[in-house]
């Protein structure tokens, strides 16, 4: 399996480089941090400890992800590798779903690094089984979300800059996750502004349907179907991933390399 | 410039993979749109909550992180509290509800904070914070129907701050309705057996002893169920349990000594009912007369000495408002989002003791400007007594409802308010009261009856009157 082949090549050299190791430990720093707010009141200092773990692995997941996909086709082109790679019986769409698989596999890896620290020191604090497992939900759909932020970063960089590919993920990742601000643009008075805002909910991705985090702190407020919630999510980001990663291939087919 | 030549295989393929990528998008905006629903639940819309954030905490909403950064301007708040910048906090607590609209605790502690910790420089409460702090907990209440703590700190805000028995009674009323849930601290029952306590409390408050009987008697039937299925021992349970035997016993003993000729206990050692009991030297069954003799002078600008005489034993309070005329007491509907309060209001609220008959206290409001304006043209001062809030040893001559009071200058005032209804006793007929009669005997009796009896009485007074000083006589009085 070729795709495989060059993922697991990839996996070893984004593993290699300092910069994600520096993000990790940050998150991990960040979530140890936590316990920290155990002078406010006991169900205070456990909101406070969920939403700054999730927080933090968001956070460092964010600019692994970045970081790590920004750089898998451009620099194969800059070294001039992909010659090689190409050489071989290697078609391009193959190269791109590896560099894909690659990129989202050690963002996978290090979230799944400091969901474990996480989960640890849950356990640690609360002795909640029920706790862990809201904890393990929230992981899981960061995940999910960093996956569909690697899809869009690798599919920008089938024909961006690494430094353009990093504004437009980042800038889209936050739009994406503010879709109380792009839903009332739906609602505008204005025809343009209407349609305009509708393009925007529903072309571009949103970031913001994996946030369960109010659920997590909050389990009083209930979502009426959790799984089935999550399940959504879950197709919501292998659907989205998948066209990113059609257009990126396209794209590539086409590009002189 | 030449047209570029793609390789065939790549032209064959983007004429395959552009449509399957048109139909995955148009299938990622259905799964969108049947996610809607729940995102729009868990994550309210709107921007308003951006506008106020420093730039330190705009990053983690912009993130879609606002509870972290909901808890990290709780954090902020606390320091503030704890540092006496009150101010301060307020803006966070509006901040942190739209970041965040499931922290109850920021909604009980923020109306909390709002109803008791803003006062004048004689610690009396600025009552222009009431109205915002009940809008406050609405809104929480709407956010998190299935928490019964903001709707219970509703009812005690009601209940020990503004005094309305009724709407206390209601406020936690909802609290006992609240559905059970997993989360729920008792499996069978979805508000706390504390809520259950204080809704006892508040229908005896309110005169409404029959239902307040009968509350007891439910508390009593919880408790005896919990306390049969817990094999642990514990003590807070116990304790509860304990004063409901107490509470229960106590307030059926208090309707017979003070509304039936039998079954007195030694607080009533006369064979008549206690609200009708004769009065000293007299064989002669009749009510209290408490010959209420109020005096108000302006001794210098905004400042009111209130003072006199009432007949009745050392422990009661004389409530003293002194408010625009027009005011509207607890009036939500005008009130703003953002705890804003109207800096041309005036309203002051105090409690004078009274000690051995008679009361006196200077009102020193030119100390407050900004929280007594005195802007408007008119203020009414009122002066009342009420036997509903009064102790209970007092309740033993007067009755729940201020049945066995009355007074030689008339100021003797029936609330209007029906919502204010006590229960009509049989006992106490003839003492002002309507509607249907509770005989005692059956506790699930729910209807209402009997008005609160208060001593009360209102001036009106100019501002002219409040800046030149003046002393307030019989014709400044004006009807209830």
């Amino acid at each position: 399996m070729v795709p495989l082949a060059i993922a697991r090549q990839t996996v070893r050299e984004a593993m290699r480089r300092r910069v994600m190791w520096i993000f990790l430990i940050i998150g991990v720093f960040l979530i140890a941090l936590g316990p920290v707010f155990g002078f406010l009141n006991p169900r205070e200092s456990t909101v406070v400890l969920k939403s700054l773990g999730l927080a933090a692995i968001l956070l460092a997941g964010l600019f692994i992800t970045i970081v790590t996909c920004i750089y898998l086709i451009p620099v194969e082109i800059e070294r001039r590798t992909i010659y090689t790679v190409l050489s071989k019986p290697v078609q391009r769409y193959e190269f791109v779903l590896g560099k894909f698989l690659g990129g989202f596999t050690t963002v996978f890896i290090n979230v799944a690094a400091m969901g474990a620290v996480f989960v640890a020191m849950m356990w640690f604090q609360t002795h909640k089984s029920s706790e862990v497992t809201l904890i393990f939900q929230g992981v899981l759909m960061t995940f999910f979300q960093l996956l569909l932020l690697a899809a869009l970063t690798v599919f920008f960089s089938t024909f961006a800059t690494p430094v353009v590919n990093f504004f437009l993920s980042f800038g889209i990742f936050l739009v994406g996750n503010l879709p109380s601000v792009t839903d009332s643009l739906t609602t505008s008075r204005l025809a343009v502004t209407r349609i305009a805002g509708l393009a925007i909910y529903y072309l571009l991705p949103h970031f913001g349907n994996f946030n369960m985090q109010n659920k997590i702190i909050h389990p009083e407020s209930e979502i009426t179907n959790t799984n089935m919630f999550m399940i959504q999510n879950v197709e919501y980001a292998l659907i989205y991933s998948a066209v990113l990663l059609t257009l990126g291939i396209v794209i590539f087919d086409r590009r002189e390399v | 410039m030449a047209p570029k030549i793609y390789p065939e295989d790549a032209r064959r393929r983007s004429m395959v993979l552009l449509p399957i990528a048109a139909v995955l998008l148009l299938l990622s905006a259905v799964v969108q749109w049947q996610l809607d629903p729940v995102r729009k639940k868990i994550q309210p819309s709107g921007t308003a909550y951006m506008s106020g954030l420093n730039n330190e905490f705009l990053l983690l909403p912009l993130l879609g992180f606002r509870e972290a950064a909901a808890g990290l301007l709780w954090v902020r708040a606390d320091e503030f509290f704890h540092s006496g910048d009150y101010d301060a906090i307020l803006p966070l607590v509006r901040l942190i509800t739209w970041l965040d609209p499931h922290s109850d605790n920021v909604y009980t502690t923020g109306a909390w904070h709002l109803s008791y910790n803003f006062t004048d420089s004689s610690e009396r409460s600025d009552r222009r914070y009431i109205p915002p702090a009940l809008k406050l907990l609405d809104e929480g209440i709407d956010n998190n129907p299935n928490i019964p703590d903001i709707k219970f700190e509703k009812g005690w805000e009601l209940y020990d701050k503004i005094k309305n028995f009724h709407e206390s009674i209601s406020a936690y009323q909802r609290a006992v309705a609240t559905p059970i849930t997993p989360l729920s601290d008792d499996p069978h029952y979805g508000a706390p057996l504390r809520v259950w306590h204080a809704l006892a409390h508040a229908y005896e408050k309110a005169g409404r002893i029959p239902e307040a009987i009968g509350w007891w008697q439910q508390c009593l039937d919880r408790s005896n169920k919990t306390i049969a299925a817990n094999k642990q021992d514990d003590f807070a349970q116990h304790e509860m349990h304990e004063a409901e035997i107490r509470n229960l016993k106590e307030t059926e003993q208090r309707y017979r000594d003070r509304y039936k000729k039998t079954g007195h206990s030694s607080v009533n050692p006369t064979p008549y009912p206690a609200i009708l009991a004769p009065p000293k030297g007299s064989a002669v069954p009749a009510p209290w007369v408490c010959s209420f003799h109020p005096r108000v002078e302006i001794v210098r600008p905004k400042v009111f000495k209130v003072s006199g005489r009432l007949t009745v034993a050392d422990g009661a309070r004389v409530d003293v408002q002194i408010a625009d005329e027009d005011y509207k007491p607890h009036d939500v509907a005008g009130t703003l989002n953002a705890f804003n309060v109207d800096p041309t209001q005036t309203i002051c609220v105090d409690a004078l003791s009274v000690r051995k008959t008679r009361f006196e206290r200077e009102i020193d409001m030119s100390r407050d400007p900004k929280m007594y304006s005195f802007t408007r043209p008119y203020y009414r001062v009122v002066l009342s007594y009420n036997t509903r809030t009064t102790s209970p040893f007092l309740q033993d001559r007067f009755g729940w409802n201020g049945e066995g009071i009355t007074d030689v200058k008339e100021h003797v005032w029936l609330d209007p308010d029906r919502a204010k209804l006590g229960t009509r006793l049989t006992d106490a007929e003839g003492t002002g009261g309507f509607g249907p009669v509770w005989d005692g005997s059956d506790v699930k009796f729910t209807a209402l009856g009997q008005p609160p009896r208060l001593i009360r009485v209102v001036y009106r007074v100019s501002r002219d009157d409040i800046l030149n000083g003046r002393t307030l006589t019989d014709k400044d009085i004006v009807s209830n």
